[in-house]
């Protein structure tokens, strides 16, 4: 799952020489699409004259249902030259795969989101690490949760409980001993020295 | 598909040490997501019940649960689930999952699995990585391929010199991202437009997952405001929110649908011939859950028989010709000022006038205003949370006051001290109006909630204004509220000052096919085909029409239908051609349904045609409110599972 923003729309316009035909994904709006801003933009370009049409649909990542849904914009996609795609760059570069020759632009950034591996975005991250340390950090990950991803304790430097690199962000170590003297399992911090094996992530996967 | 899966479990080494010292296990275990919904039984939960037993443990019990990450439902359940004498709790999931239970329980979690790291999980693209989501997105000058996630080095300003024929150096079955850049810029005639790029330098500063995070937690919040799940699709009500509304003439014929309610039809009290008034009563209700319907003009009866209906194929009609004198019936009489009506009375006047909820479902008002149960609050659904409607909205703003009488009506016959008239928040000049309007009467307010499909859902509207959750198989009744659609309120106003049973009704004419959009008052009967042709007709062809709004509305096949007291609207709106294709537990059915159903599970069961396990999972709960049909990344056609499985339910009594 991602949210997208719109980029400046003054550089959109600039690579639209020609005439565009204007594709807008609403799949994970849920989740965030700069829905009104991305209107503003596309009324002034119907505006110039150079929109050949405009098709708003979901989950234009999925290719098979696309084709289906451009069937009756054939018309209009092949008078244009540029095809201005409003979705993350998953749906993108589905499209550049569909029409190689058209000249495809992108209308939005797109940002992860937290929690993208799971259903719901929420306020956990999981960097799938592939050797999960939430037994011995009372559920905590230390890796998404302290600046360093410091996984034998905290590194000295926070204040009052807050991250001397983000001074917004707590202090993940001192969440985690929270945490576990509230489960009475301060114990667990006198476990062996945890090495990460980044190697893990690719062989797991395989 | 491939399959492709979340976690694995640790080793049964590590676990030991995990587990040393932890006892009287309960284990919690996730379903996985994004993955070919072909099963609910992963074997992860088995296999470390097998190896905690070979431990020695105890272990006070197991659950299996899908998308454990939801955190609103786990924190409703998990700790309810939780066995007498358990002192750990194992979570077999993804960090994520883990991390949702160690927030929720109030005991110690252990992970038992490790999350793998795969690819893809972006859009539909679950097995391939295609964006790597760096808030920059370049695509535009490599020609729609991704340097970032397709060149092993992530090289924006060109290919590193490394490839050999074609191929990556770091990877060698994976063809050079930039080769195929500049072949694809090549095809497109672009090549010079590249190299005259400056240089691109990445900002990693821009992924800031704080930022994002924070901004995650506000629309939470915001799409969490009083009841879970809800989506919020283009409002599309621009073309008709600010246009008044107009009097739609009466027509020459009008087919007037001996069922226009939930429950028994009413039976026709006149015959082929007979000269009927307008208001008068043709057809008598028939049960204790019906309605009587009226005449909406005067004329001659010239048929009754089935003819087509909006929501139920066809139906007995009565048909009459209309002599354009709109001879009013001598029963339409005004009736006592409110202050001297009994609330047996007011009773009476609604069940005689056929008032039944307006907002589409039919029920025979009458009987929510005879609960036998205590009722403290009214409700006034003005939420039309349903897009592309403005019906609602403009009787918000034209008929404020009757709409306060009709309110103060009920509220006197259900003998409740408050009333609310709950508005989303996209209609603030009608939230200032009625605001205004009700400054001075003491228990009636005005509340403004977000615009949040389905708001007006009963049970939704509920919970968001007396914060009471309706049980599952309950009404509103039960726990003391009453809830009115706002047209509904106004007929009720209507009844009691002039005595005219519900004849007319407000209805919206919209959508990008209809060259004209309205809001009409038109009489019960009027044929759709004749509101759309004042409209200025459908301008394409290939065009879904539906009786109603783009959720809830009844997809139609002929605009021959006539006009009832529940049509709110007819819009005409792009067809979508779309296949399904197989569930990938996605899970945003879940993650929408207000009813906090599991839809996905009811299109399986439903296939399998296991009306029991339908049962089982609550599928008499759902409303058919289509968010999840709507939110359904393969486009499947959920709401029609879901009705076939409610028959086969009903079926197994």
């Amino acid at each position: 799952m991602l949210i997208t923003e719109l980029k400046n729309t003054d550089g959109i316009k600039s690579l639209l020489q020609g005439k565009t035909f204007i594709l807008v994904c609403h799949g994970c709006k849920e989740i965030r699409f700069p829905e009104h801003e991305a209107d503003a933009l596309i009324q002034e370009l119907v505006e110039t004259g150079n929109v050949t049409g405009t098709l708003t649909t979901d989950y234009i990542c999925n290719v098979e249902n696309l084709k289906l849904r451009l069937q009756k914009h054939a018309a209009a996609i092949e008078a244009a030259e540029y095809i201005l795609v409003l979705s993350c760059g998953v749906g993108v570069q589905t499209v550049a795969d569909l029409y190689e020759t058209k000249k495809v632009i992108p209308g939005c950034d797109t940002y992860a989101l937290p929690g993208f591996q799971g259903v719901t975005p929420l306020e956990y991250d999981c960097k799938q690490c592939g050797e999960c340390y939430l037994n011995l950090t009372g559920g905590i990950c230390p890796i998404t949760a302290c600046s360093k991803s410091l996984v034998n304790g905290q590194c000295g430097g926070a204040k009052n409980g807050k991250c001397e690199v983000d001074p917004n962000m707590e202090c993940g170590w001192e969440r985690i001993q929270k945490r576990l003297a509230q489960i009475g399992r301060l114990d667990v911090l006198r476990s062996p020295v945890q090495v990460r094996n980044y190697a893990t992530d690719e062989e797991v996967s395989k | 598909m491939e399959n492709y899966t979340k976690y694995a479990l640790k080793p049964e080494q590590e676990l030991a040490q995990v587990l040393s010292g932890v006892d009287n296990i309960f284990v919690i275990a996730c379903n996985k997501c994004f993955k070919e919904f072909n099963t609910t039984q992963e074997p992860d939960c088995e296999a470390f019940l097998q190896i905690a037993q070979q431990l020695g443990k105890t272990v006070t019990g197991s659950a299996k649960a899908d998308f454990l990450c939801n955190k609103t439902k786990a924190e409703g359940k998990f700790n309810t689930m939780i066995p007498e004498g358990t002192e750990n709790i194992v979570a077999i999931s993804c960090g994520l999952g883990v991390q949702t239970i160690a927030d929720v329980a109030n005991l110690p979690v252990y992970a038992a699995a490790n999350s793998l790291n795969y690819t893809g999980h972006h859009g539909m693209a679950l097995t391939k990585k295609a964006c790597d989501a760096c808030a920059q997105c370049y695509l535009g000058i490599t020609g729609g391929i991704c340097p970032v996630v397709d060149c092993s080095k992530s090289l924006l300003n060109g290919q590193c010199g490394g490839a050999k024929n074609g191929k990556c150096e770091v990877s060698p079955d994976k063809d050079c991202a930039w080769e195929k850049i500049q072949q694809r810029l090549e095809k497109q005639g672009r090549v010079d437009q590249l190299l005259q790029q400056s240089v691109q330098v990445r900002d990693y500063s821009k992924v800031n997952f704080k930022v994002i995070n924070d901004y995650v937690k506000s629309i939470r919040e915001k799409r969490l405001d009083g009841w879970y799940g809800g989506v919020h699709p283009v409002e599309g009500k621009e073309p008709t929110e600010h246009k008044a509304l107009v009097r739609f003439p009466a027509p020459e014929n009008v087919v007037i649908p001996l069922s226009m309610h939930l429950g028994a039809p009413a039976t026709a009290i006149v015959n082929v011939g007979d000269y009927v008034k307008m208001g008068q009563k043709i057809g008598e209700a028939s049960g204790f859950i019906s309605a009587p319907v009226h005449s909406s003009v005067s004329g001659k009866v010239v048929a009754i028989q089935d003819l087509p209906h909006a929501t139920r194929g066809t139906c007995t009609s009565i048909v009459i010709e209309n002599d354009g004198k709109d001879l009013l019936d001598e029963s339409i009489q005004p009736n006592k000022p409110l202050e001297e009506l009994t609330p047996a009375e007011i009773i009476e006047i609604v069940k005689e006038a056929g008032i039944v909820g307006m907002g589409g479902a039919g029920f025979p008002t009458y009987v929510k205003l005879n609960p036998g149960k205590p009722i403290d609050a009214v409700l006034v659904n003005a939420c039309e949370c349903e897009p592309m409607l403005t019906a609602d909205h403009r009787v918000l703003l034209e008929y404020a006051d009757d709409i306060i009488f009709g309110l103060q009506a009920e509220m006197k016959t259900v003998d409740a001290p408050k009333g609310i008239i709950v508005i989303e928040e996209n209609k603030p000049d009608a939230i200032a109006l009625l605001r205004e309007k009700t400054a001075d009467i003491e228990g009636i307010e005005v509340l403004e909630v977000t615009t949040q499909y389905p708001q007006g859902g009963e049970k939704m509207l509920i919970k968001r204004a007396l914060g009471r959750s309706v049980p599952s198989g309950k009404l509103p009744a039960d726990v003391g509220a009453c809830v009115s659609n706002v047209s509904t309120v106004k007929a009720i106003a209507d009844a009691i000052k002039t005595g005219m049973p519900l004849i007319e009704r407000v209805t919206t004419v919209t959508g990008k096919y209809i060259p004209n959009p309205q809001n009409f008052i038109v009489r019960v009967g009027t044929s759709a085909a004749e509101l759309v042709e004042a409209c200025g007709g459908i301008s394409a062809e290939d065009v879904l029409i539906k009786a109603g709004g783009p959720m809830m509305g009844f997809p139609q096949t002929t605009l021959y239908t006539p006009i009832m007291k529940g049509s709110n609207g007819i819009i005409a709106i792009d067809c979508d051609n779309t296949e399904p294709n197989e569930c990938i537990k996605c899970g945003r059915c879940v993650d929408v349904c207000p009813m906090e159903l599991k839809p996905l599970h009811y299109y399986k069961l439903a296939c399998a045609q296991d009306w029991q396990g339908c049962k089982d999972m609550n599928i008499m709960d759902c409303m058919e409110c289509r968010c999840c049909e709507y939110i359904c990344s393969s486009k499947l056609p959920l709401v029609n599972m879901i009705k076939m499985g409610k028959n086969g339910v009903r079926g197994l009594k």
